[in-house]
């Protein structure tokens, strides 16, 4: 119901300025997150977003994966240079984080904007917290003079890991913003499109790390 | 679904990918390695990517195409690995 053309715009920023495309099969006054719907959570343009970023990701872990395969020794060693423990606590921040944004969601669908602001701010601080054990990783492989030019096995490392980190940078822009306009009064019980797009970013982002988790620190 | 139901369907859900994260690094530390090893792992993590898809972004509760659009994402990249992996072994 009420569909409208897509524009750059809406591809790239729904998310950011809580512009809401109405795509859903059910009228607006219906947004029981318990029905099936047609299309998912969220503005369809963040979809296609979320698509074309798990496109990228996807052509980057096979790369990863076929790069390894011609060097699996130069892999496997310098595998083990990498810090498992910080990796392990990066993978509980994220998904702790997708957690406390689907509790946000589903306080700004019982119309609680309070509990849905707290919950984004929750979410808000464990990805801040990512941020920082990621920068202090990057910081110690880049005093140890470690670069893109150092190996293969780094060179795939720091550019997945360094593109997964700026969305990571980008999501928090995302939650920001959507904790400012719930606090806004912008979403609702009835209302809150732009901000179920961007916890679907949110997770996407968490799901990314999910696959790179085990495979760049963990399967040799 | 009421809302408590789903609070406490999704924290269920949390603690399952807490649990299978911790499988994942204790598998790690432990030193295992191997083909098998590492493809239990990928699937541990394609099921928790599964977990995050469903649940999380809400695509169970949808129908048609883009409910698949998740593990269409997990299957095409997890078989390149699969692949890339067992060629290497």
């Amino acid at each position: 119901m009420g569909r409208r053309c897509i524009t750059a715009a809406d591809l790239f920023l729904p998310a950011i300025i809580g512009c809401s495309l109405q795509i859903n099969v059910l009228p607006p006054n219906m947004t029981d997150s318990t029905q099936i719907r047609r299309y998912p959570p969220g503005d369809l343009a963040i979809w296609i977003f979320i698509i074309a970023e798990l496109l990228v990701f996807g052509i980057f872990f096979a790369s990863y994966a076929f790069a390894r395969a011609n060097n699996v020794e130069l892999f496997n060693t310098y595998q083990l240079t990498l810090d498992r423990q910080s990796a392990l606590l990066n993978t509980l921040l994220l998904i702790t984080s997708s957690y406390f944004v689907v509790r946000a969601i589903l306080s700004i669908q019982a119309d609680n904007s309070q509990h849905c602001i707290r919950w984004l701010l929750a979410a808000m601080a464990m990805g801040l917290m990512f941020i920082v054990v990621k920068s202090v990783e990057f910081a110690h492989h880049l005093g140890a003079g470690i670069s893109l030019s150092t190996n293969t096995f780094y060179m795939f490392y720091l550019s997945l890991t360094f593109f997964h980190f700026l969305h990571v940078i980008l999501g928090m822009v995302i939650l920001t913003t959507l904790a400012i306009k719930t606090r806004q009064g912008a979403y609702s019980a009835t209302q809150h499109d732009g901000i179920e797009s961007g916890a679907s970013y949110w997770h996407m982002v968490d799901l990314v790390w999910l696959i790179l988790f085990p495979l760049v620190y963990v399967m040799r | 679904m009421n809302a408590l139901m789903k609070i406490k369907s999704c924290t269920w859900i949390y603690w399952a990918l807490v649990f299978l994260t911790l499988i994942t690094y204790v598998i790690s530390r432990a030193g295992y390695s191997g083909l098998t090893v590492s493809l239990s792992v990928l699937v541990i993590a394609l099921f928790k990517g599964q977990l995050i898809g469903n649940h999380f972004m809400g695509l169970s509760r949808v129908r048609g195409p883009w409910r698949w659009v998740i593990f269409i994402w997990l299957f095409i990249p997890g078989s390149l690995i699969v692949t890339a992996f067992t060629l290497a072994s």
